[in-house]
């Protein structure tokens, strides 16, 4: 007898997401951003995919509004690159979800890739998944803190005997 | 008229404890006792549950779950309501409930059912802890005492109410089949205590002496020991010797292979349980569920008894009882050392030699006591194949006190062991093979009796 959990039907999940994101549009519409429903459906794909390439399922509506909400202030994010990086974070996201072994909240995930994109990677996505997160991740699997940097250790070592 | 079953049209062997909801499903389904749309209807409500259960496991940490924790989710879940289900008194009633009773409904009505098992298990476990056999076998005491109160530190009701986490590895006379989680660990400890009872009549040293019979290190194999000594005690009733001393002998083997050989399966078991009768005179035997365990047990006894008979080898079923301590031993002095300095020159000595003759002809000069061989043994760096050499100069009675201070171990077990220690007791296992095979079982025998002194 199958229970098997990929049976559950993802029909009102999505729906209940393209909700909440559509409603997003309302408190990301002071920054000019907007998202159409066709633009929406496909996020929601692209959840589902990547839900499914990182083997995790999701039962609520999910974490897109969440990005949303935090990264709408970006400077580095305007109605030309607003929805080809959502779609971009939310890879991301699951992605560093299974990396940090769920060590970390969606919440404290989602403001560390914001901070970390308007800061140090100056919008980069490419930066943020390849250098900032991978480093966040084994960092965190590692026990140390999150700022931790094996190549800041090297400099500080060049800086103090003065070789390098 | 206390017995009166229901009759059930689902047949109740062909569900799986373990696995309960799903298999009373497939058999309903087969039946027709319920549709497709039930079916569907139970599986949808399954998920829901599941996805109540993730949103608690996660709290507001997290808004996915990885696939594999959410199917061990998914399988607690179906877990406790199979065990709601397994209150109901018949298979169909439970059906009905499960058309009726949505699944969060009875998904709480076994949560509670688990609490009151987990209260039960506690308890059962002072029992058990109570009236422990007095024996020195390691798997029954870790098990029955360490691995159990492991159980209850870790058992998750919540969301791995399916698991147990410990491997119970004290093995039961009568084996349980098909249940898991705490249904496992109640029945292994009910088990316990039937067979606790049972072996508590008889007393520890007897205990010990019959399962010396099977075999002198019993304390670390992994046995059970209720069943040799059920066996013994009807052996000995069958047998007419002292069942309170657990007292069989060569002659009364021999009276029980003639009373049973030819007989068929179900004409020894009576044999058995006439011989039982006759036990319950002599010993309390508490209960009718101790009764009928005691009797599950016969009936496996049984079986074994027929290979038994048939491989000639009823001694390894009815055990007699050994007494190692009463065998002869032997004791053997290494003698005393040499002084330091003398000892230290000889080394050097030795070290500095380059041919093996000249080792040997240093060693046969100047080492008078077999602690000055094995020091120069361990200290002279010399290769296997010089101790080899060393070790044909040796009597056979030096070789087996060297080899009983240095046994043969496998590369795990020395790990801890120096590198000419390893050599040492290398070269040793491989010299006794080299002999004939009757000096290899002269010196094994030697090695068991004796008792080395330094």
């Amino acid at each position: 007898m199958g229970f098997d959990i990929a049976l559950f039907d993802q029909s009102l999940v999505q729906k209940q997401a393209v909700n909440e994101i559509i409603k997003c549009n309302d408190f990301t519409a002071d920054y000019g951003l907007a998202l159409t429903t066709a633009q929406v459906l496909e996020l929601v794909e692209t959840r589902g995919r990547a839900l499914n390439a990182n083997g995790r399922i999701e039962f609520g509506g999910g974490v897109i509004d969440k990005v949303i909400k935090e990264f709408c202030d970006s400077p580095y994010i305007s109605t030309y690159n607003y929805e080809q990086t959502l779609h971009e974070l939310i890879e991301m996201f699951y992605y560093y979800k299974n990396e940090t072994l769920d060590l970390i909240s969606d919440d404290d995930l989602i403001k560390f890739m914001k901070t970390a994109f308007d800061g140090t990677c100056q919008g980069s996505l490419e930066l943020l998944a390849g250098r900032e997160l991978d480093r966040f991740a084994r960092n965190l699997r590692g026990g140390y803190v999150c700022s931790f940097s094996e190549d800041d250790n090297y400099e500080d070592e060049g800086d103090s005997d003065g070789k390098y | 008229m206390e017995n009166i079953e229901k009759i059930s049209v689902i047949n109740k062997e062909k569900l799986n404890g373990e696995f309960y909801l799903q298999s009373l499903l497939e058999e309903a389904l087969g039946l027709r006792l319920i549709t497709d749309a039930d079916i569907e209807r139970i599986q949808y409500e399954c998920l829901e549950l599941l996805a109540n259960r993730v949103e608690r496991y996660n709290g507001d940490h997290s808004s996915s779950i990885r696939a594999e924790a959410a199917q061990s989710i998914m399988t607690s879940n179906l877990y406790t309501i199979g065990i709601s289900l397994k209150s109901y008194s018949s298979a169909d009633d439970a059906v009905k409930a499960l058309q009726e009773t949505k699944a969060a409904e009875l998904y709480a009505n076994g949560r509670k059912r688990i609490d009151t098992m987990l209260k039960t298990a506690k308890a059962l476990h002072s029992k058990v802890l109570n009236n422990m056999v007095d024996t020195g076998n390691v798997f029954y005491n870790e098990t029955v005492a360490g691995g159990i109160k492991g159980f209850f530190k870790i058992y998750d009701p919540d969301f791995e109410a399916h698991e147990i986490h410990i491997t119970a590895d004290y093995p039961l006379c009568n084996p349980i089949k098909s249940l898991a989680g705490i249904e496992f660990i109640q029945k292994y400890l009910e088990s316990i205590l039937y067979e606790n009872a049972f072996c508590r009549n008889f007393s520890s040293d007897d205990i010990h002496h019959l399962l010396c019979g099977h075999d002198e290190a019993y304390q670390e194999l992994l046995l059970n020991i209720y069943e040799p000594v059920l066996t013994a005690a009807i052996g000995c009733v069958v047998a007419g010797e002292d069942v309170r001393r657990l007292n069989l002998t060569e002659t009364s083997l021999l009276f029980l292979n003639s009373l049973l050989k030819g007989k068929s399966k179900d004409q020894i078991y009576t044999v058995f349980l006439k011989a039982f009768d006759e036990l319950k005179s002599i010993f309390p035997i508490t209960g009718n569920l101790q009764e009928q365990y005691i009797k599950t047990s016969l009936r496996m006894i049984t079986s074994k008894v027929i290979v038994a008979m048939e491989l000639q080898t009823l001694d390894k079923l009815f055990l007699i009882a050994s007494y190692p301590e009463n065998k002869p031993k032997l004791y053997f002095s290494f003698g005393d050392k040499m002084d330091n300095k003398s000892y230290r020159e000889i080394v050097e000595e030795i070290m500095q030699c380059r041919h093996l003759s000249d080792k040997i002809t240093i060693i046969k000069e100047h080492i008078r006591s077999l602690a000055d061989m094995e020091d120069i043994l361990l200290d002279a760096e010399l290769s296997a194949h010089e101790v080899l050499a060393v070790l044909r100069e040796l009597d056979q009675p030096e070789i087996a006190a060297l080899s009983k201070k240095y046994p043969f171990k496998s590369d795990l077990e020395a790990i801890d062991l120096k590198e000419q220690e390893r050599i040492l007791s290398k070269c040793l296992y491989d010299f006794i093979a080299s002999l004939p095979e009757e000096q290899q079982a002269g010196l094994s025998k030697a090695i068991d009796m004796l008792d080395i002194s330094f």
